[in-house]
């Protein structure tokens, strides 16, 4: 009884702060966006004319005219205030661009994406379903788990959305033509972006499922029930219940996201989505629209942070409040030998790819030689500027694989710090884990200017999100385990539970998520390039190899799979060499 | 254990519910491959004022012939008629314009009243249209159907510039008090808006009333569809009857019969900015001109859909050709070691943009012609709005540049005037030479229109005399039109597609 009470008197100042930190972080995030503007150094006045008329001139008298119609001399905070002041009446403002008003258009587009995203989600619980089915079967007959390092999970994460919608939109689209090739028109509208989307999602979430549930089967209580004579159906569900509440955060920056940040799929099947629109409403500086979007987007965050909240405590019950949950065995899989042997099969593809690229020239142009099938010439074929595509494979790797490595490795530990910081930082991990990259990569660039290093800078800025939802929730669960409240009642202090405890919980598995998502970061980091982000062309880099090759997907899909294919390896690699390396720890 | 298939069935249950957000064209007939013969046309740009003449959206109002002007552009690059049948130059700065009996779409009669109207909106907007930043009219209704027009100063191009798109006449109701321009119901073409949805959508109907007579096709559809591979694939799928600017990465998977080639008066060239850094030296200038060859580019990045440049003016501008004036008295070429001694081995920016896909392409071979010449090279490929500012601002040494040669006005002069007069807005190249300002001013006075072509090839050789800008290939428009459409119309100018012929076999 006690127990309880005091529990209930922790919880309300617990709920005090994650509140305050969500409209801390929220305020924060619209101020930014707000200054935009008035950051970039960029007239916002030339950008407005610009998305209204291309060939407009921007004479002094015209520029002068738009800032006066659109009061740009007020200042950034008079503009808040009005907009905020609007709000509450529901009338965001009427957009710089087209002077309509704004939230009719943002409302529909926020329906499109989400119904969108639902679609992704239906996707992506099918195929994490898939993915870990085989896993959930033997654990539940207390049959050794199959221990693989995850690789099929890790080449279906690894696939680039961008290219899987367009591979969706020209064979379903257009060769069959079962479904319609773009557009918003209908149920048979979303099948196919829903695909794109939900494929690579669900194989990251079931991947996270499947690598979480042997140590879940090794809970003392499975060998029980299992001599019980329970069925294996209700041992999987219990042994479920704790993994997915592991994994339920994920939900946010993975699908969730997809509201704002489908911006290549949307594009690809031409969807007047929620991404599309931030964009645009981003590059014409155009703030009514933007302002109100990311809002959305905040709110959207919250919300779902929310309602995934809520449900890992549904799913744990009072067992999280109480300190019941029981302990996994840490390390139980053995990876099998075809582990080692995918491992250095992938190594080795990579070496040889650097080595022969390395040897090549990756930006000698010949205009004679495009878009040629591989040959002994040029073993991966050329690109549509006839350069050697192995060459640009070979000599990207490095940047690639480093600046990704670099990029996830601060994400990790910035998601770590603050997973464990509690409460306080939950409001920032949902505002920031629906916000677009490239709005980001927009702020970056209006603060520091465009260079090589901001579009690494922009992809840590949200790339730490599910890092440290996840650390959040793990750490919440192992807290609530008994043997870290024996130890506490033994005297133990904050930094013995954060080394013996905490931390042994929390990294193996957020390891395991950063290198699902290495992929991810290598083509996040790609996609900034048009804001100047990064390094400038011609200089190889795989993300870009896949961007600049996309349109040659159907004519010369040769352009396109080398790059797609050494993502896939480099991916599969960083999986089952963690598989590895984990045995031998 | 309860919750969570409760929570998942939640979620699921809200699929059907959003489903009702799907954007459907208003009762969408054509859902049945165009068995109602309305055209389908996928268009690129979406709409970016709601299709308001005085925006972007005013070449849409004239591609789907729902506004027109008091002129139009003719084939052969005059004006002809259109809501005037006829019209007369009373003197130097005054012109009489003899209307047409014709219908707004709104059931009201064209009157010179709503003529005037119409121009006195365009001259008053806040962000005036481009055509009319150079020149100040003032429209007086005569009486019912006769309009004079007097500008400032003499404009011996004002019939064809009142053949712009921006200048379209429309119904009184389509002007609000707040400055908004709609052109729903309120043109006089042959199709008349019915819906827009967003940036998404538009149906439009034959406007039964039309002057010309009736269209063939009962209505259009038409779709924004941005990015160009979605474009071929929706006509590919059969989604769409017609879809514009097919990217060259794309013309060659269309059916045969399918891709239809339009010399476009857009040219690519290679800017160089004359003002500072390493183009400021007119050897290095003329170094970079020798170096670059366009030709490289029309079978590779271009796919063929190019030809190489000859000049500022491609194969679009009828006339150029045969007026052509022979570049003399150009600087010479330093050579490779020259270059090198030259830059000390600095690397010039070369900017280029995203928005167009082959311009980065293009930059790449220039590259490493540039390279082959002795020059050190870095590029800077961003969005157009992310470094327009910059360009302006001379912060590049060159820059990789689509333009537009004939403008709004269909004169050749106000492209050369923004672009290389001393005093000239988009003046990237940051040239100043008297003698291309002499040659832009005595083009612009002329009244007759061969002599005037002769002073605007004349200002075009002074241009390129200069090295200021190095042209590299004519662009071409690829437009996919369906083998069971007809009619439709090949405008290098883009300023239409669709009209009283289109029709679905």
């Amino acid at each position: 009884m006690t127990s309880t009470k005091s529990a209930g008197a922790a919880a309300r100042p617990h709920r005090w702060a994650a509140g305050a930190g969500r409209v801390v972080a929220g305020t924060t995030l619209l101020t930014a966006v707000t200054l935009l503007p008035w950051l970039s150094g960029t007239d916002p006045a030339l950008t407005v004319l610009r998305a209204r008329s291309a060939d407009q001139d921007p004479t002094p008298a015209q520029l002068a005219a738009v800032r006066e119609q659109l009061g740009l001399d007020e200042g950034p905070f008079t503009h808040l205030a009005r907009w905020l002041g609007g709000l509450p009446r529901g009338d965001a403002g009427t957009s710089w661009v087209s002077g309509e008003p704004v939230l009719p258009q943002v409302a529909s587009a926020f329906a499109v994406s989400t119904t969108l995203m639902l679609g992704a989600l239906v996707v992506t619980l099918v195929v994490a379903a898939l993915v870990s089915a085989r896993t959930l079967r033997l654990g539940s007959r207390q049959e050794p788990p199959p221990g693989r390092p995850g690789t099929g999970a890790a080449f279906l994460a690894a696939l680039p959305k961008f290219l899987l919608a367009a591979l969706l939109a020209t064979v379903f689209g257009v060769w069959l033509g079962w479904f319609p090739s773009s557009g918003w028109a209908g149920p048979a509208s979303m099948v196919l972006p829903a695909l794109a989307l939900g494929v690579p999602s669900g194989a990251m979430i079931g991947g996270l499922v499947d690598q979480s549930l042997p140590a879940a089967f090794t809970e003392p209580w499975v060998r029980t029930w299992h001599a019980c004579g329970f069925r294996p159906g209700r041992i999987a569900l219990r042994a479920l219940r704790g993994t997915v509440a592991g994994v339920l955060p994920q939900f946010l920056p993975t699908v969730v996201a997809l509201v704002g940040g489908a911006v290549a799929v949307e594009k690809v099947f031409n969807i007047p989505g929620l991404g599309r629109l931030a964009l645009d409403a981003a590059i014409a500086q155009d703030l009514p629209p933007l302002q109100t979007a990311t809002l959305a987007l905040a709110l959207l965050g919250v919300a779902a942070g929310l309602l995934v909240q809520a449900l890992r405590h549904a799913l744990l019950g009072p067992a999280l409040r109480d300190g019941g949950l029981a302990a996994p065995r840490r390390s139980a899989v053995r990876p099998p030998r075809s582990t080692r042997w995918v491992a250095g099969l992938c190594a080795l593809t990579l070496l040889a790819l650097v080595v022969a690229g390395s040897l090549r020239d990756p930006l000698h142009v010949d205009t004679a030689a495009r878009l040629l099938p591989p040959s002994a010439a040029h073993p991966l074929g050329t690109d549509a500027l006839g350069r050697d595509l192995l060459a640009r494979l070979g000599h990207g790797a490095l940047r690639t694989a480093s600046l990704a490595l670099a990029v996830t490795a601060v994400s990790v530990v910035a998601g770590l710090l603050l997973g464990l910081a509690g409460r306080v930082a939950a409001g920032l991990t949902e505002v920031m884990s629906t916000l677009p990259a490239v709005l980001v990569g927009l702020l970056t660039t209006a603060v520091a200017g465009p260079s090589v290093w901001g579009a690494a800078a922009a992809v840590c800025l949200v790339g730490w999100t599910p890092y440290a939802a996840q650390t959040a929730a793990l750490s919440e669960q192992e807290r609530a385990s008994g043997h870290v409240l024996a130890s506490i009642s033994c005297g133990a202090g904050p930094t013995h539970l954060l080394r013996r405890h905490l931390l042994p919980a929390v990294l193996p598995a957020v390891l395991r998520n950063a290198l699902l998502r290495l992929p991810t970061a290598v083509l996040v980091l790609a996609s900034l390039g048009f804001l100047g982000l990064g390094e400038q062309p011609p200089t190889p880099e795989w993300g870009r190899l896949l961007a600049e090759n996309q349109p040659y997907l159907e004519l010369a899909p040769w352009t396109v799979l080398g790059s797609a294919g050494a993502l896939v390896l480099l991916s599969v690699l960083a999986m089952s060499g963690a598989a590895l390396g984990r045995r031998k720890a | 254990m309860r919750s969570t298939p409760f929570g998942f069935a939640a979620a699921l249950a809200l699929i059907p519910l959003l489903a009702g957000c799907f954007v459907s064209g208003s009762g969408d007939p054509n859902e049945q491959g165009g068995s109602t013969g309305r055209v389908r046309v996928a268009l690129a740009v979406p709409p970016a004022q709601a299709l308001s003449p005085y925006s972007n959206d005013a070449t849409v109002l004239s591609k789907l012939s729902v506004a027109e002007g008091l002129t139009a552009l003719g084939a052969d690059g005059a004006a002809a008629p259109a809501l005037a049948k006829s019209w007369t130059r009373k003197d130097t700065t005054t012109w009489v314009f003899e209307l047409r009996q014709a219908k707004f779409h709104d059931g009201t009669e064209v009157t010179a009243e709503a003529v005037v109207n119409a121009l006195d909106h365009a001259g008053a907007a806040k962000a005036k249209p481009r055509v009319l930043s150079d020149v100040t009219l003032t429209a007086r209704a005569e009486d019912a159907d006769t309009v004079t027009i007097g500008t400032k100063t003499a404009d011996p191009v004002l019939p064809l510039r009142l053949a712009s798109p921006a200048l379209g006449i429309l119904a009184a109701k389509a002007y609000a008090p707040d400055g908004s321009v709609s052109p729903v119901g309120a043109g006089t073409g042959a199709f008349r808006i019915t819906g827009l949805t967003g940036k998404t959508k538009a149906t439009l109907d034959r406007f039964d009333d039309y002057w010309g007579g009736k269209a063939k096709a009962p209505g259009i559809d038409v779709t924004w569809i941005a990015d160009g591979t979605a474009r071929a694939n929706g006509l590919r799928a059969g989604e769409v009857d017609v879809a514009e600017w097919i990217p060259t990465s794309q013309a060659k998977l269309l059916d045969a019969g399918t891709p239809h080639e339009v010399p476009s008066v857009r040219t690519d060239s290679l800017v160089l900015n004359t003002a500072g850094g390493v183009f400021a030296d007119e050897s290095l200038r003329a170094a970079a001109r020798a170096a670059v060859d366009g030709s490289a580019l029309v079978d590779s990045v271009f796919g063929g859909y190019a030809d190489a440049a000859r000049g500022l003016f491609g194969p679009a501008v009828p006339w150029a050709a045969d007026k052509r004036v022979e570049v003399t008295g150009r600087a010479t070429a330093a050579t490779a070691d020259q270059v090198r001694s030259k830059t000390g081995g600095t690397p010039l920016r070369l900017a280029t943009y995203t928005n167009r896909a082959e311009l980065p392409e293009i930059a790449t071979v220039v590259q490493q012609q540039l390279e082959e010449a002795g020059f050190a090279v870095r590029q800077d490929v961003r969005e157009y709005t992310q470094m327009e500012a910059d360009l302006l601002a001379g912060s590049y040494d060159a820059l990789v540049f689509s333009r537009v040669t004939l403008l709004d006005t269909g004169d050749a002069v106000a492209y050369l005037a923004s672009d290389f007069a001393g005093n000239g807005v988009y003046n990237i190249a940051r040239v100043k030479d008297s003698s291309i300002d002499q040659a832009i001013a005595s083009a612009a006075a002329e009244d007759d229109p061969t002599r005037r072509q002769q002073k605007i090839m004349l200002a075009e050789a002074a241009v390129l005399r200069t090295d200021a800008v190095v042209p590299l290939v004519h662009e071409k428009v690829v437009q996919g039109i369906g083998t069971n459409v007809e009619g439709v119309r090949l405008d290098p100018r883009e300023r239409s597609l669709i009209d009283l012929d289109t029709r679905l076999r």
